[in-house]
């Protein structure tokens, strides 16, 4: 009974993280479901907008400022992502580890250290609540009226003239510029958008863990992957809208999951293992079944 | 006189140049086709037809030569912006509509070719109702699902819906690219029959590249002859007509056996 106590008394704690992380998610669903671009970049994005988002708030900028010059940041970083698979031809994951690499550097000299707290300044939360910031339901309240903000918008997009448009640069290239849409934009945009989320996803998460650090992304997106795979696993993804809830649903069931591991005695250490054979699976399980039947493999990612 | 509605001047595009692969895909193109024409394309494989299509699609940018559209030079445009003017039916069904996309979705890109698209809502009412309107002349009963996934449809329910949006919007160019191979006999005399009767009905001037002699002679008012980058042979309005499949493939060995044996 003691680990379900604790396993409920940390459940707010986890949907606060969750409903953050769902930016991330719905970084990482973007290009691969809807560009069909395998991209890295959140990996890189989602520190950076934490490091940016940090920094400005420590010179003393408006924290909702700080958020969007952060947001401002992950686009960029997205749209070089696309930019160099698309000029020179690279393969988008390398593209997007050269982009994530690089951006370790940029987020080390952009902090000028590894670690900022930031317990002391103001954030969007002490802003919007005051006293009562740090309460889980009021970052709940906060994040998820965010998280349905940008996830109407994106569904309203995506069923728009322009949306139908970068849709359809994912579901067939050709198709698409015989329609006379622009591939190379659309994926720039689309790559650079997705990227921005994640980095929102980070200067949210800075600013409600108290403290901006140069790791904080380290296997964010294995994580994001995951919580896509059950999202989708739950959703299906036969409608737009379907497709763009996954992430917020598979972000909110991935890391209950996670805590309830860690409440049984899974050792934090072995958690990316964990996330990582468990994306394994899903990701082999259909090809496990075909293989046998003799049919050829082909390369997961690019369904 | 007309304007010409496409015009090819010296096309030419060469691929590993300069190289021992070096091929000339193209080599000096010229083709001029008036308004409402209806060419159909034939030649051996390599010859250099679905290089033309796609040079006049902007696919395929010329290294050298001209190529206008109803008067205005596109030689510079890219495919996406020549799409105001050219609408193009693939021959693989999968590549020329969105599988993961609704019919309803796939008829809106096509509305929306080449035009500006803006933030505002997709598929209205009024456009569903339009869409079903125009899907409802296939006989194929699509306009009763313009929800469903284009992914779920047959190869020729698909080339058939790739056609519908191709002509919906009147291009001033339909490119067609064996737009039946793929498709079984039956399934391809349906296409096929849509095709030309909304090739008349609207007058379009249309390029159709096939392989089947048959297909050369019933239909359209015109066909080019392609062999390596070239036209090789031309035959008008009247020298087609009676013409049978024997004549046209005594030509084309005539012909290419002639100039094989001049080039030596």
């Amino acid at each position: 009974m003691d680990v379900l106590n604790s396993f409920y008394g940390l459940i707010p704690v986890t949907i606060a993280q969750s409903l953050i992380v769902s930016f991330v998610v719905l970084g990482v669903m973007l290009p691969f479901r809807i560009l069909n671009f395998p991209d890295l970049t959140s990996e890189g994005a989602f520190p950076l907008g934490g490091c940016v988002c940090g920094t400005l708030i420590t010179a003393g900028v408006n924290p909702f400022l700080a958020c969007f010059i952060a947001l401002l940041c992950g686009f960029a970083a997205g749209c070089t992502t696309a930019f160099i698979h698309l000029r020179f031809r690279i393969n988008t994951l390398l593209a997007g580890i050269l982009v994530m690499t690089m951006l370790y550097s940029i987020n080390l000299r952009i902090m000028g250290r590894t670690n900022i707290p930031l317990f002391t300044y103001d954030t969007v939360f002490t802003v919007l609540a005051g006293p009562s910031a740090n309460f889980p339901w009021t970052k709940i309240l906060i994040v998820g009226l965010l998280v349905a903000l940008v996830l109407g918008a994106m569904l309203y997009f995506f069923m728009s003239e322009k949306g139908t448009a970068m849709r359809a640069v994912g579901a067939s290239p050709d198709m698409a510029e015989a329609q006379g849409v622009n591939v190379g934009t659309a994926t720039i945009i689309g790559v650079g958008v997705a990227s921005a989320l994640s980095a929102t996803g980070g200067s949210i998460m800075v600013q409600t863990q108290g403290f901006a650090d140069v790791n904080m992304g380290f296997g964010i997106l294995i994580n994001g992957l995951a919580a896509l795979i059950i999202g989708e696993a739950i959703t299906g993804r036969q409608t737009i809208l379907r497709q763009v809830v996954a992430p917020v649903i598979g972000s909110l069931v991935y890391y209950q999951l996670i805590s309830f591991c860690l409440t049984l005695g899974l050792a934090p250490a072995d958690l990316k293992f964990a996330t990582g054979a468990f994306v394994l699976l899903m990701l082999a399980l259909p090809n496990l079944r075909r293989s046998s039947a003799g049919v050829q493999i082909r390369e997961k990612t690019r369904e | 006189m007309t304007t010409d509605m496409l015009s090819v001047k010296g096309g030419t595009k060469i691929f590993y140049r300069g190289t021992l692969d070096e091929r000339r895909a193209l080599d000096g193109l010229d083709v001029a086709l008036k308004p409402g024409d209806f060419c159909i394309v034939i030649g051996s494989n390599g010859a250099g037809k679905s290089s033309f299509l796609n040079a006049v699609s902007g696919k395929l940018p010329l290294d050298s030569g001209r190529i206008s559209i109803d008067g205005q030079d596109v030689t510079r445009l890219n495919a996406h912006r020549r799409a105001q003017f050219i609408a193009r039916v693939f021959q693989d069904p999968m590549i020329g509509t969105a599988p993961t996309m609704t019919i309803g979705e796939n008829m809106l890109l096509a509305e929306l070719r080449g035009k500006p698209r803006g933030f505002s809502y997709g598929l209205t009412a009024a456009r569903r109702a339009k869409y079903s309107e125009q899907l409802a002349e296939l006989n194929l009963g699509l306009e009763k699902r313009l929800d469903m996934q284009v992914g779920l449809l047959s190869g020729g329910q698909r080339q058939s819906l790739s056609l519908v949006m191709a002509v919906s919007t009147r291009p001033k160019l339909l490119l067609l690219d064996e737009h039946t191979a793929a498709l079984d006999p039956r399934t391809a005399k349906l296409v096929m029959d849509t095709t030309v009767r909304a090739v008349e009905a609207l007058q379009l001037t249309t390029l159709m590249v096939t392989h089947n002699m048959e297909h050369a002679i019933k239909y359209g008012n015109r066909i080019i002859m392609m062999d390596a980058g070239k036209v090789l042979v031309e035959i008008g309005q009247e020298e087609k007509n009676g013409i049978t499949v024997a004549d046209l493939v005594e030509r084309f060995h005539t012909k290419s056996d002639a100039i094989a044996l001049q080039g030596g």
